[in-house]
Formats: structure tokens, sequence, C-alpha cells
């Protein structure tokens, strides 16, 4: 089971480097979509934290165990299952303080629905379904350690 | 069409549940969900297959002792003949073809007959993306051998006589004379207002409910689509006991899925509150459907 919202805050804190010294910060995703997706048709988005803009090539996504860049993902013939949260990584010198955050991300994806073909198919927009559905998520959370 | 009377089946879309589903609700609910209301079929999607598109054998067990536990029957699959799955250019029609063939063994495996095929589409009216008939003509042989339908959805705002409904669609199906290509009509096709709370548009060209008889012998099941059912048991902005008339009239005996499309649904993420309210009303809104198909179809 996961919580109702699409940003999760089961998994949100701080990460360690070999030396145990904080370098960034991690929390799950998932979106709040009818169906799950192959991965080659999602379109990810930056993080911003706290007004601190993440870029989306700069964050590592961990899925069933491994990671990949936002690049790999275009090439990634593997499906995110419904309900099943992926893993944003990054890194941040000092992480993230104890207390509360503003966590926003945008994420869009292409599918052959109701609508034009993906207008860039480059991969560089959201996808083909943001005017349908919303693209930005957001939630206020509280990070412990 | 047969002249005797119809005898469709009531089923459920698992669709209905989906806010729910992995949140507050399983797959073994959701199957006791369905039990209570007295349907007997289900669609699923193939999204709700876990480790699609190779579930486990003991997942499948386990789906199969749920069917059994709770007396439910198989109708249809849900699936998308998706052709643009990678950055650049479309798929070939060969590799869309080995998606669907994924598909519809699948299906075969879990017992499906039907399937909801969505076919890639232009515009808001669902106009389909110039060679469409290429990788399905190629999958007719894959679905005979598999022993499955695919169904193209007709879906609000298409109704029954947008052009490409009968240029395209029919016309392939006369061209071909296949069997395993029709239409999965949605019910939201006939809507004629908008429903409380949902969105508003354009209802001045809707889907008249006789226009249904001559889709019928292409089409096995139904999305049984609502947006509100008031506790007389009534759906405001459909008109449901016309159009299942004509369906029973002619003969139809196909599978009517109720299709939950609350205005709830596209806000329970937007707070605890109204989380709260979709776990409350999304069920009691399929259980009542399920009474107001009772009361229609009399059984």
């Amino acid at each position: 089971m996961v919580e109702f919202q699409p940003i999760q805050q089961r998994g949100f804190h701080n990460t360690y480097d070999e030396n145990g010294e904080i370098d960034g910060f991690e929390f799950r995703f998932v979106p709040k979509y009818y169906k799950g997706y192959w991965f080659t048709q999602c379109r990810f988005g930056n993080v911003v934290v706290d007004g601190e803009v993440f870029d989306r090539d700069d964050i590592i996504f961990e899925y069933d165990g491994l990671e990949y860049t936002r690049e790999e993902m275009f090439d990634l013939k593997k499906y995110w299952q419904f309900r099943t949260p992926l893993i944003y990584k990054i890194k941040k010198k000092g992480g993230l303080s104890v207390g509360y955050h503003d966590v926003s991300l945008q994420f869009g994806w292409v599918l052959n629905y109701n609508g034009a073909l993906e207008a860039e198919p480059d991969g560089s927009g959201l996808g083909n379904m943001a005017h349908m559905f919303d693209t930005d998520h957001e939630r206020r959370m509280l990070l412990c350690r | 069409m047969s002249t005797e009377k119809g005898h469709p089946r009531r089923g459920i879309c698992l669709y209905s549940y989906h806010n729910l589903l992995g949140k507050t609700m399983t797959l073994e609910d959701a199957f006791l969900e369905m039990y209570d209301t007295g349907a007997t079929c289900f669609e699923f999607l193939t999204s709700y297959i876990p480790n699609y598109p190779n579930p486990t054998p003991e997942w499948v067990d386990k789906y199969w002792r749920l069917c059994e536990k709770y007396n439910l029957q198989p109708s249809e699959l849900g699936h998308w003949a998706e052709n643009h799955l990678h950055r650049g250019p479309g798929m070939t029609d060969d590799e869309v073809v080995e998606e669907l063939k994924q598909d519809f063994r699948l299906a075969n495996l879990l017992g499906f007959k039907a399937l909801r095929t969505k076919i890639t589409c232009v515009n808001e009216l669902c106009d389909p993306e110039p060679g469409w008939q290429n990788y399905i003509e190629k999958a007719l042989p894959y679905a005979e051998k598999y022993n499955v339908r695919m169904q193209n959805e007709v879906h609000l705002p298409t109704t029954l006589h947008t052009p490409h409904i009968r240029d395209e669609y029919l016309d392939f199906i006369h061209r071909t004379k296949t069997e395993h290509f029709g239409f999965n009509i949605d019910f939201g096709t006939f809507q004629y207002r908008a429903a409380k709370g949902g969105r508003e548009m354009d209802f001045s060209d809707v889907t008249k409910p006789e226009e249904i008889v001559d889709f019928l012998p292409y089409s096995w099941v139904c999305h049984a689509k609502f947006n509100y059912v008031n506790e007389n048991f009534e759906e405001e902005t459909i008109p449901y006991p016309e159009v299942i008339q004509y369906m029973i009239d002619n003969g139809w005996s196909g599978d009517l899925l109720s299709e939950c499309e609350c205005p709830i649904r596209f806000h329970a993420e937007e707070s605890p509150e109204k989380f709260a309210q979709a776990m409350v009303e999304i069920p009691e809104q399929v259980r009542r459907h399920q009474i107001m198909l009772r009361n229609i179809l009399g059984y």
C-alpha cells in the first residue's frame, strides 16, 4: 500500500556517503493516474524544494533496485508497475534540514488517448497528456533525519 | 440481430476503484466489493496485472482463486495499441503487432475473450492516427488464435455518428469480415447534460439511444459509464432505460460493465478530506449503479 498523495512522505530522508556525511536526500513518487506506464513513455521534469531547483538531468531515479538517469529512461523497456514507487535521489551537500519542506515536481507522459500526438517527440517536453491531466505535484513534508 | 430478447450480464470495471487500489483497497477487497453487488463479471486492465507483462505463476493462481471464491467471470481486458512508445518516429506495424500479441496471450491466460483496445488518436474526437488498419489487420490472425476480440471504445465526445466510426472502423469490419474487431460502446456517448460537479462541455450533439442498434452485432462488452447515481438509483445524465431497452429488444446478450466516472475521482488526491470522501463515495456509487442495472434488467 502507498500513501494517497503522489509525493510520498514515507521514504523522505537525507542520504549519506561512504564517510557517513550527508550528501543529499531522497523521496518516492507514485503517479495518481489509473494505469502504469512503460518508462519510455514517461517525461520527468525538475524537482523544486523550498524554492531551490534541482535539474531533471541531475536526478537519479531508482526502480526495482537499479538506478537510471532521465536520459536512460527513454530506452528503458521496463514497465512502471501500477502503485509502485519510483525513488528520486538528489545530491545536495549537507542535505535538507530537519523540519518541514515544500517539495514539488513535474511529471508527464505520452499516451495514445484523446489528443494530439506528442508535440516534442525528442522528449524535451512533458508529453501529450498535459492537456488532460495536471503535471504539477507538490506536498509539504516533514523530514526527520 | 436475433428477435429473441437479450440477456446481458451485469459486471464491473475494476477501473472504477482505481483511486483506492493499492492505497486502501487490495485486489481481493475489490473482488469482495464486486461480489457484494451481485455482478457476475469484470473488466481488468493490463496495468493491474502485477509484474506486467510477465505475471508470476503464483499470481495467476491467486487470480483464478479469487475468480472462483467470489464467483466472478473475466469479461474484458483493457489494453493499449501504443505505437509511440519511444522517442522519435512511431513504431513499425510489426513492432505494434508484437505488443498486441503479448496482451492477447495474457488475455487468453486470464480468461478474457474481449479486449478494450485503445488505438492511437490524434485529437479529442478520437480520430484514429492514419495507418491503424495495417497493424490491426496484421494482428487479426493472432486474435483468432488466442480467441479474443478487440473492441475500439466509442467514448465521449465521440458519438456513433462521428464520421470515423462508420468510415473507418465499420468499413474495416465489413472489408475484412472479421469477428475479432468491434466496438465497446461507452455509455458516456449518450450523456446529454453535465453531471453535478462534473466537466461542462457541449452536449448539443450526442449519440441518440436508437443509434446503438446498428452497432450491436459488433459489440460484445460495453462500458456502462456513469457520473452519479442518486438515492432512487437513477443516473440523471445518461438515458439508461432507453438504451438498454434497445439492446434487449435487439437480442444483445453481452456484458454491461459499471464504470464509475464520479467527479470526486478527479480530486481524490487533493486533500485528506477528499480522499476520505472518495473512499466512501466510489464503492457506494458502484453499488447504486448495480442496483440501477438490476432494476432495469430485472435480474
